[in-house]
């Protein structure tokens, strides 16, 4: 059987237990109750937690892009560790007293969360829609990735829109019907094939090419030394953007819907010892790194159509490797993007339920409600899939574009649970604000000024702003206040 | 401890690996050797301090006020 075709069939197989696992993680439970749709009963265990929050990070991103930026940038890469590692450590302090709101105010997402503050409707529905714009961004890029995947590792015999309708399909039917705890399932089983892929395959591709890590970074650092540093001449990244890079991805990472929202499904102690585990999964991105660097000088960046496709193309074409070892990359690439889509999709659908329509049809019940995230998964779902089959950009550059507008909520979340004097006028005004400019330093401008982030600029104006017009009108209630800033 | 010392405690705790790992501090050791463990110098670094992040998380954990409250889940 040629490779292709082994390939075909691990892939596929993969596939079908993911489903199986996504569908009976959610059999025996109340499938009528929105409470357990939404956030698993408020009652999901530390190893599901430990893997629902660390798949969100190990996605198409981590599998494709990761090593395809050392690969073409070098020292740079370290950020994506270091902001990992970090991003979570917020968790710790501010998960339970979001869950405790959570728990008393009967909340799902990110704008329930804003609107129980500052009681605003049109809060909420800006929170929403910049969700489910992300959201969207976000999904196409996991899903451009399980595509990518699957043509290289068929040869090119699997499309790009087949490959992106099976793999998202599935992601879609299993959310649909199981809610976060058949996501969550899936993603314990989707973790450790995707951590056990990416050191096996990882360190046998760094010591066939160069025989070890040392001998492979000792000639590095002797033909082109400025690859390994940041700032310097022939260096591809400046201090600024390197420093603005991690603080923009640390400070947002809580920020996206299906991150926040795992603050509702557990209690206290588990968060707490989420984070404390969570470290490690950072270092689990290390031999994806070592893959990119292990390419230097070994793969042409003329042979490839982005860097992000270095990890395939060293698999397929350079190594001479088996065809089950294409198989179980295929599979572990497949499993970081869905199990980031997964949750994506869960919680976009929540967003827009909770933020949009909510907040413009009013008195809707319960089992309205339900029907409507459920259908929410596959109009977001084929929304994204439009996107990715009809306009593509590189993933990195998709990823951060998104991120950019998520981080701008940050202020909003922080001021809700330890800023008395926030009014709802100064949050959304410093969002708008922030918002915009984020995008216009992103999209519209030439150049940043000093080579900062975007989404930090955006971030600036928007803490601006808000403390700005909060100071300047009128207080909110005592009462309503301490509903959020005295839980304890 | 109170649970404001211990937030405070917290946050000075994982500010200090994080500035090490940014700009300007990063600075100090921005450079591919000496090669350790097999890694470039700024890249032993980082994963140095994420472990040692790791292990202060756990000390800070059991010195936590409120470390066994479950909520009134």
């Amino acid at each position: 059987m040629p490779h292709w075709q082994i390939a075909l069939v691990i892939m596929i197989v993969y596939l079908v237990v993911c489903l199986l696992v996504g569908i009976f993680a959610g059999r025996g439970r109340d499938s009528s109750s929105l409470d357990e749709f939404a956030v698993a009963g408020r009652g999901l265990g530390l190893l599901v937690m430990w893997f629902l929050m660390g798949g969100a990070v190990f996605s198409a991103f981590s599998f494709l892009g990761a090593p395809g930026w050392a690969y073409s940038r070098g020292a740079p890469a370290l950020y994506i560790i270091t902001y990992t590692a970090f991003a979570i450590l917020p968790w710790y302090i501010i998960g339970p007293k979001i869950g405790k709101i959570g728990k008393k105010n009967n909340l799902y997402t990110v704008s329930a969360f804003l609107k129980g503050r500052f009681n605003s409707p049109w809060l909420a529905i800006v929170v929403g829609m910049i969700a489910l714009l992300a959201s969207i961004q976000y999904l196409a890029t996991q899903m451009s990735g399980m595509a990518i995947i699957f043509n290289i590792m068929t040869e090119g015999r699997m499309p790009i829109w087949l490959g992106a309708l099976i793999s998202y399909g599935i992601v879609v039917v299993y959310v649909a019907t199981g809610g976060l705890r058949a996501a969550a399932w899936s993603d314990v089983f989707q973790g450790l094939l995707m951590i056990i892929v990416s050191w096996v395959v990882g360190l046998s591709i760094v010591y066939q090419l160069h025989g070890g890590t040392s001998d492979m970074f000792t000639t590095i650092a002797r033909e082109t030394p400025e690859f390994l540093q940041i700032g310097k001449d022939g260096s591809t990244m400046s201090p600024m953007a390197f420093t603005t890079i991690i603080l923009v991805s640390v400070i947002g990472f809580l920020m996206w819907p299906h991150l926040f929202s795992k603050s509702y499904a557990s209690n206290a102690k588990i968060i707490k010892k989420t984070v404390l585990a969570y470290p490690i999964f950072a270092l689990f991105l290390v031999p994806l790194l070592l893959v990119g660097y292990a390419a230097v000088g070994v793969v042409d960046s003329g042979e490839l159509s982005s860097p992000d496709q270095v990890l395939p193309y060293l698999i397929t074409t350079v190594m001479n490797l088996p065809g089950w070892v294409y198989g179980l990359v295929g599979a572990g690439a497949l499993a970081a993007a869905m199990s980031s889509a997964d949750a994506i999709t869960h919680s976009a659908s929540l967003e827009v339920t909770d933020g949009v329509v909510k907040n413009v049809k009013k008195n809707l019940t319960d089992k309205q409600t339900l029907l409507i995230m459920r259908l929410g998964v596959f109009v977001i779902g084929g929304l994204a899939y439009y996107i990715t089959v009809f306009g593509g950009q590189g993933l990195v550059a998709l990823l951060l574009g998104a991120y950019g507008a998520i981080v701008q909520f940050a202020p909003g979340v922080y001021s809700a649970l330890y800023w008395r004097r926030a009014t709802s006028k100064g949050v959304l005004s410093g969002l708008i604000i922030g918002t915009i400019l984020n995008f216009y330093y992103q999209l519209v401008a030439d150049s940043v000024p000093f080579d900062i982030h975007a989404g930090i600029i955006g971030l600036l104006a928007n803490v601006f702003v808000m403390i700005t017009v909060s100071l300047l009108t009128k207080p909110q209630e005592a009462e309503q206040v301490s509903k959020y800033v005295d839980v304890a | 401890m109170k649970k404001r010392k211990f937030i405070s405690l917290y946050v000075v705790v994982t500010m200090i690996p994080f500035l090490l790992l940014i700009f300007p501090l990063f600075e100090l050791v921005n450079r591919p050797t000496p090669i350790i463990l097999g890694l470039p110098f700024s890249f032993f670094w980082v994963i140095l301090w994420i472990f040692i992040t790791f292990v202060a998380l756990i000390v800070l954990y059991f010195i936590d006020p409120d470390k066994n409250e479950e909520g009134d889940f």
